[in-house]
């Protein structure tokens, strides 16, 4: 109730668009990393490269965007309104951008001070966010499937932090710790709780939204993420307490309903109604069958002996979990985000003194595309790499150009904000 | 029964069925059928923003005390989907499809996220405040948004 007094605030633009703008800057360095290391990075997924470039991705790249789309997505799906955005904002982007870049950097160096100056970074940061977002939502009853599903991906996301901490802890050598049973325990939080959760949650909404299709079935939005927590749940007990077995039938349960999911958002995505496909629905699109593609090679190395025997599998899994799942997804939804925002925010500033520009006119819908072209291609080359590791290099190359393209056309955005306010200011100056 | 969330709620997604159908007479280069569309769906906004501003805020207000509350700011954004939707009626005279989109697009996504904070914070509020009165308003409130 008292949240609804409150019910415009929609934080200040700059809390949301400094994790925006700043993510791509992680997936340039990505590329740049894999240009450096050139095939050693699909060595193996244990190598400091392949590690340094998946958290890249994930702790930088998409956590970024992720916490930076909670911030703002919170007052308007579920009335919760943080307490001082931007303060919250601007602490949380600074300690996750400096955790983000050292991690890395203890991953190719193995210096143990490294890894504990990241674990400041990320339990500081972690904890600020889950707080003040906990805070926000309190009291705030789960009347729907979108709400429930970003508490419960917010408790994975705590889950998936404090166990990367540990690890972190253990590498930087204070604890013996079983770490290649907890990377996968990592692994699974990470991607099925706090990812597919945030990302089912905010499917129910925006998939029928943007792109006006019936709605994900009752059934499916009430239980797909609770059931993914309690999957995972009980993965992680049995997997800890020697019960392979049955461990192993939960994560197969596990896999099915991430790949209910991604195949249900297909289905839907069919129906829309919209005359035709626009950047957002072809990351969409592009995003879940490299999701369904990651899960059935996921399956498949657990059925079949000689895929598990094929040690490119995980490498393979991994480009198309991260870079065609979530990194698409992501891209589509700044697409749509960050020109909304900037249209909002400045119809905000002028009312009644100028008319905002229009969404298209704040990103060029051509500069979207021809991006989005460009990051197929790095992801093909990507999958490419997995098989000829000489073609690392240009893959490398072709990441750093895809994400500095990203970021020019979100820094478009800024600039324009930024012509248009001062043309505002003039117009109250000289009526 | 049927509550307001359930009343409005479908509305909007009717609403956006009318907004689908221009798009794809626009696609298919049918400006008549496009004028006529988009026709269609002003006229459904206009009833729809209609009832909640004369017969729902009202009732809300009146029940809870807050006029400056959540229905000022639904008030507001009312304003700014009109201002969108007679930007896009301008460009769909001039038949500029391009210009439309823009405009077209911007409504859409200010709609949806106008249409989620009522139907998951302003309506459940509404039925639960207003259940007493709840059947006569949804009476009135469907010969308002029908016909």
């Amino acid at each position: 109730m008292q949240a609804l007094l409150s019910y415009d605030q929609s934080p200040p633009i700059t809390a949301p668009f400094r994790f925006f703008l700043t993510a791509p800057v992680f997936g340039v360095l990505a590329g740049l990393l894999l240009v450096w290391s050139g095939p050693n990075a699909f060595l193996s997924r244990w190598t400091p490269e392949a590690l340094a470039l998946t958290h890249l991705i994930t702790a930088g790249f998409m956590l970024q965007v992720m916490l930076g789309a909670l911030i703002q997505v919170l007052p308007v799906v579920a009335g919760a309104n943080m307490a001082r955005p931007l303060l919250v904002a601007s602490l949380v982007h600074a300690a996750i951008t400096l955790g983000g870049l050292v991690l890395p950097m203890a991953f190719l160096t193995f210096q143990p001070g490294m890894f504990i100056f990241a674990t400041v970074c990320f339990i500081s940061g972690g904890l600020l966010f889950v707080g003040a977002s906990a805070w926000a939502m309190r009291g705030i009853p789960a009347t729907g499937p979108t709400i429930n599903g970003l508490k419960i991906a917010v408790s994975g996301l705590a889950v998936t932090i404090a166990i990367g901490v540990a690890m972190s802890l253990g590498l930087a050598g204070w604890f013996n710790l079983p770490l290649l049973q907890l990377a996968d325990i990592h692994l699974v939080w990470g991607f099925v709780v706090w990812s597919l959760g945030l990302l089912a949650a905010v499917a129910y909404v925006v998939v029928p939204m943007f792109q006006i299709t019936p709605s994900y079935p009752d059934w499916f939005g009430k239980q797909f993420v609770p059931a993914a927590l309690a999957l995972a749940c009980l993965w992680t007990v049995l997997g800890s307490i020697g019960f392979e077995t049955s461990a192993f039938a939960v994560g197969l349960a596990l896999a099915v309903a991430a790949a209910a999911f991604a195949s249900l958002t297909l289905m839907l995505q069919k129906r829309s109604k919209r005359s035709r496909f626009d950047t957002n629905q072809h990351c969409w699109r592009v995003a879940m069958v490299s999701i369904l593609a990651a899960i059935s090679l996921w399956m498949a190395s657990a059925v079949i002996p000689a895929v598990a025997e094929w040690p490119g599998w995980p490498l393979l899994c991994g480009v198309l979990l991260m870079f065609g799942g979530f990194v698409s997804v992501i891209t589509g939804m700044l697409y749509k985000i960050v020109p909304f925002l900037a249209w909002l925010h400045l119809q905000n500033r002028g009312q009644g003194v100028l008319l905002a520009p229009n969404m298209k006119k704040i990103i060029d819908e051509q500069a979207m595309k021809r991006q989005m072209i460009s990051h197929f291609a790095a992801g093909t080359l990507l999958v490419l790499a997995v098989f000829l590791p000489e073609s690392a290099r240009p893959a490398g190359v072709a990441v750093a150009v895809s994400q500095a393209w990203l970021l020019r056309n979100l820094w478009s955005a800024v600039r324009v904000f930024r012509e248009h306010c001062r043309k505002i200011e003039m117009k109250r100056a000289k009526p | 029964m049927d509550t307001i969330r359930e009343l409005l709620g479908n509305h909007h997604r009717e609403c956006d069925e009318f907004f689908a159908a221009i798009e794809q007479a626009i696609g298919a280069g049918d400006w008549a059928s496009a004028s006529a569309r988009f026709a269609q769906f002003e006229k459904a906004m206009q009833q729809h923003f209609d009832v909640e501003e004369s017969i729902l805020f009202p009732a809300f207000e009146a029940r809870t005390g807050m006029t400056m509350g959540p229905t000022a700011v639904m008030r507001s954004e009312h304003a700014q989907i009109r201002e969108l939707m007679s930007a896009a009626a301008e460009s769909i005279a001039a038949h500029d499809a391009e210009e439309y989109d823009g405009y077209a697009e911007t409504m859409h996504i200010m709609t949806q996220q106008h249409n989620m904070k009522e139907e998951n914070v302003l309506y459940p509020m509404c039925d639960q405040h207003l259940s007493a009165e709840a059947s006569a308003l949804i009476g009135r409130m469907r010969d308002g948004i029908s016909g």
